[in-house]
């Protein structure tokens, strides 16, 4: 048997309260490709930011080449050969590509220049692995997935022995997806460690080798790909047999045209849509599929009434909901669930019971009453206190209490955004439902999403959406499939795969 | 004819040069500090310091050159306290800068008071015996001082090292995000330290400049705000450290020309004539903003002081 290149030994890991990592063991092993899979929150980060020196180990010890690990922080892991490409990147977007890879090198020299020999070597990996890429370009003018290229050039720059990638496919399309997922087998071949934290199973089947689950901090279990099956290891991830198993409901046999989106177009910085028409009838679940950043964001804003329409209309039931200048004051009787809801859904400040009735509170009815109270139970609002700050609730739990006071009671009409971001997956599963419901007492739905399974489950029609138009408005006849709406999210021809 | 305007615009520049000079030493500074996140507000307080120390020791040698390193070397000490409320105790930025500023301008007030009348040895002219001949440049030099050609050296010099070297790029980085640079293996508040540490020296040093070597007397709060108006300045040199130059000249132009407009005898009151300094550099913020159309060049961790 090889010998490991970094083992956890009964490494504990508390935030306050928190076990973040419990008494977890794992072997990592060069030349192999490790998947850390689990659900949101499961303390998948946390366990490889250990390694990486991040935190330190409340508790336990990681050895690094049988040796304990003298890693107090990320400067020390990148000198011992450990690399990180975090989630949300560690790239400085003000920045130039060189100034990041120089940033990230142990090697910089002092004085940099175009001249000398440091200089020139900290660029030699990007023009192997992305000569496309402009070294003096600033990082924000990149696509997300050259600034994963440059991300990953910062970890070859430091001939790291064990790279961990944190989510790496979360931000990508399907092709830019695949081609990482060779990458990271021809970095394996090479003899270097990968570490892939995901909750993804695709990522899992296309690259993985051994396959450790965590659930509430703890690994429940490791074991060589191909001993258990895909629907094993799920039930492992849950805990439960929660299958994630979405349909929407049937859809009624008279159509009725509910909310008519005709011709709209809308100008924002650096995006505006053109001529986006769509029409979803009652009972009706459409969804909007689209790449980050293609308009979706201002679709929904102007859908909502809360960004102006330079011209075209929006009718729910023959009303319109537009705004026409900056000047109105308007609630939107959609059931609106933004994208980053902390930021655009709810009063921080403000008690739970209260966000709950922002609408009431707009309209100078200030009824905050017991329904409060069962909406959080039912929509699993952790704590369910209605006296608690918005601002003191996780991620997930702001989501959760969004959607109850969007989804909670019945609308004409529901406008989702990434609706089941940074949630788990009973939690999904409930969301899921709620959307169904309100879609089988007759609402219509607009569901803007980038997961293109729950899309393809979830709707009756997909529409795509690319640099602010609608390319594409496709019936779910069983036909559609990840690829398919992948080349036409990005306007490529479907890839075909490559060996 | 033309002689005389050129003595006339020789006799401009110099004034300029020298009204400017402690302005460039501690906007640079600022400058420098707050493109690592730091907003540090006592560099007025870090000035009189400088002023102060600097007249003192400077009185008490008779070498000027001392004096302006006890004056640096106590701007340094000045902003220790607010390195160590900052980074130390996570004070609020803001309140930190101003506590430091109202100490200096208690302490500075309190022992100063011995220093008034005192006469320093100035610092020696750059004029030689191979300009003095001169017709034009011999007065130029004449009155001049090393500290012209050393704000000009350090704003050059600080311009290309914070582009052009590891520690710079880190500088550089830490401003943008405290959280990313850290991820990248740089320690942020150590980087900070150095910052707030360097700011307080040049702010020390502008300050003792202005006491040993523009005015060469001491008064009580002789800055009269000119280390605020650096962290005004700053922003209106976008944060880059080339712009400082420009930027501090074109204010030291204006007041030198408030200057002359008062001993010429224009009849309006010099007080609203002191404001056209500040006029004009506000003119030169809204031209820049228009013609930057974004909003600022401001590193993205400072935003983080006024959140």
């Amino acid at each position: 048997m090889q010998k490991a290149i970094a083992c956890f030994e009964n490494v504990t890991r508390r935030f306050g309260d928190l076990i973040a990592v419990n008494d977890a063991n794992l072997e990592i092993f060069p030349g192999e490709v490790t998947a850390i899979l689990g659900e949101n929150g499961a303390g998948k980060s946390t366990l490889m930011k250990l390694l990486y020196g991040v935190h330190l180990p409340s508790s336990g010890r990681i050895l690094i080449n049988g040796e304990p690990s003298a890693i107090t922080g990320p400067a020390d892991a990148m000198i011992n050969g450990v690399g990180m490409v975090f989630q949300n990147f560690s790239l400085l977007s003000a920045l130039t590509v060189r100034d990041n890879l120089l940033l990230a090198w142990p090697k910089t020299p002092y004085w940099v220049s175009e001249n000398n020999k440091g200089t020139k070597e900290v660029l030699a990996n990007l023009t192997r692995l992305a000569p496309h890429i402009n070294p003096h370009s600033k990082v924000s003018n990149l696509s997300v997935g050259e600034q994963q290229l440059v991300e990953l050039c910062k970890v070859l720059n430091i001939s790291a022995r064990i790279v961990i990638l944190d989510e790496p496919t979360s931000v990508l399309t399907p092709a830019e997806s695949r081609r990482l997922h060779g990458f990271i087998r021809q970095l394996a071949d090479e003899g270097v460690s990968v570490v892939l934290i995901t909750h993804k199973l695709a990522d899992v089947e296309a690259c993985a080798d051994r396959i450790a689950v965590m659930r509430k901090g703890q690994i429940v279990d490791v074991s060589p790909r191909g001993q258990k099956s895909m629907s094993e290891i799920v039930t492992l991830m849950m805990g439960s047999d929660v299958k994630r198993e979405i349909s929407p409901p049937a859809l009624p046999k008279k159509r009725v045209e509910k909310l008519f989106l005709n011709k709209i177009c809308a100008t924002a910085p650096g995006m505006s849509l053109k001529d986006i028409s769509l029409s979803i009838a009652a009972g009706e679940v459409v969804g909007l599929a689209g790449v980050a950043g293609n308009g979706q964001a201002l679709l929904a804003e102007v859908l909502a009434g809360i960004h102006p329409a330079t011209s075209g209309d929006v009718a729910l039931d023959g009303i319109s909901l537009i705004r026409r200048n900056q000047m109105e004051t308007l609630a939107t009787p959609l059931g609106y669930i933004p994208e980053l809801p902390r930021k655009n859904a709810v009063v921080e400040n403000m008690t739970l019971a209260k966000n709950l009735n922002l609408r009431a509170l707009a309209s100078g009815k200030a009824d905050v009453n017991n329904e409060v109270q069962d909406l959080l139970t039912r929509f699993h609002v952790n704590p369910p206190e209605i006296d608690r700050y918005a601002s003191t609730l996780s991620g997930g739990n702001l989501q959760k209490l969004v959607s109850a006071r969007e989804l909670g009671r019945p609308r004409a009409a529901i406008l989702a955004c990434y609706p089941t971001m940074g949630l788990d997956i009973s939690a999904i599963q409930m969301i899921y439902r709620e959307i169904f419901a309100q879609a089988e007492a007759g609402a219509a739905v607009l569901w803007i999403s980038e997961d293109l399974d729950d899309l393809i489950a979830g709707s009756h029609r997909i529409a795509i959406i690319r640099d602010g138009q609608l390319v594409a408005v496709k019936d779910n006849d069983g036909k559609l499939n990840r690829d398919t709406l992948g080349a036409m999210m990005t306007g490529l021809k479907p890839e075909r795969k490559v060996a | 004819m033309s002689a005389e305007l050129l003595t006339l615009l020789g006799a401009w520049s110099i004034a300029t040069l020298r009204s400017a000079t402690p302005l460039i030493f501690t906007t640079l500074g600022e400058t420098l500090t707050q493109r690592t996140g730091i907003i540090n507000l006592g560099i007025e307080g870090e000035m009189l310091a400088g002023a102060c120390v600097g007249f003192a020791v400077g009185v008490a040698t008779g070498n000027p050159w001392l004096g302006l390193l006890a004056g640096a070397l106590a701007g340094v000490a000045l902003s220790c306290l607010h390195a160590a409320l900052v980074l130390g105790a996570n004070a609020n930025q803001i309140g930190s800068g101003l506590a430091v500023w109202m100490i200096a301008l208690g302490t500075t007030s309190y022992f100063g008071r011995a220093l008034v009348g005192n006469q320093v040895t100035p610092l020696p002219d750059l004029g030689s015996q191979l300009t003095d001949g001169l017709p034009f440049l011999g007065s130029f030099f004449g009155q001049m001082t090393m500290s012209v050609p050393l704000a000009i050296a350090a704003v050059a010099f600080a311009a290309w090292w914070l582009a052009h070297t590891r520690t710079g790029i880190q500088w550089q980085a830490v401003g943008e995000s405290a959280r990313i640079s850290s991820e990248n293996g740089i320690r942020p508040k150590v980087v900070r330290l150095k910052a707030i540490l360097l700011g307080g020296l040049l702010s020390g040093f502008g300050g003792a400049i202005l006491s040993v070597d523009y005015t060469q007397t001491w008064a009580q709060d002789m800055t009269k705000g000119r280390g605020l108006i650096s962290v005004g300045l700053v922003i209106v040199a976008r944060w880059k450290p080339v712009l400082v130059l420009p930027i501090c000249i074109i204010f030291g132009l204006a007041e030198v020309a408030v200057l002359r407009m008062q001993t010429a005898g224009w009849s309006i009151s010099p007080h609203l004539l002191a404001t056209t300094p500040y006029l004009v550099v506000l003119l030169i913020l809204i031209i820049s903003h228009a013609a930057a159309r974004r909003d600022t060049d401001m590193p993205a961790d400072l935003r983080r002081v006024f959140a």
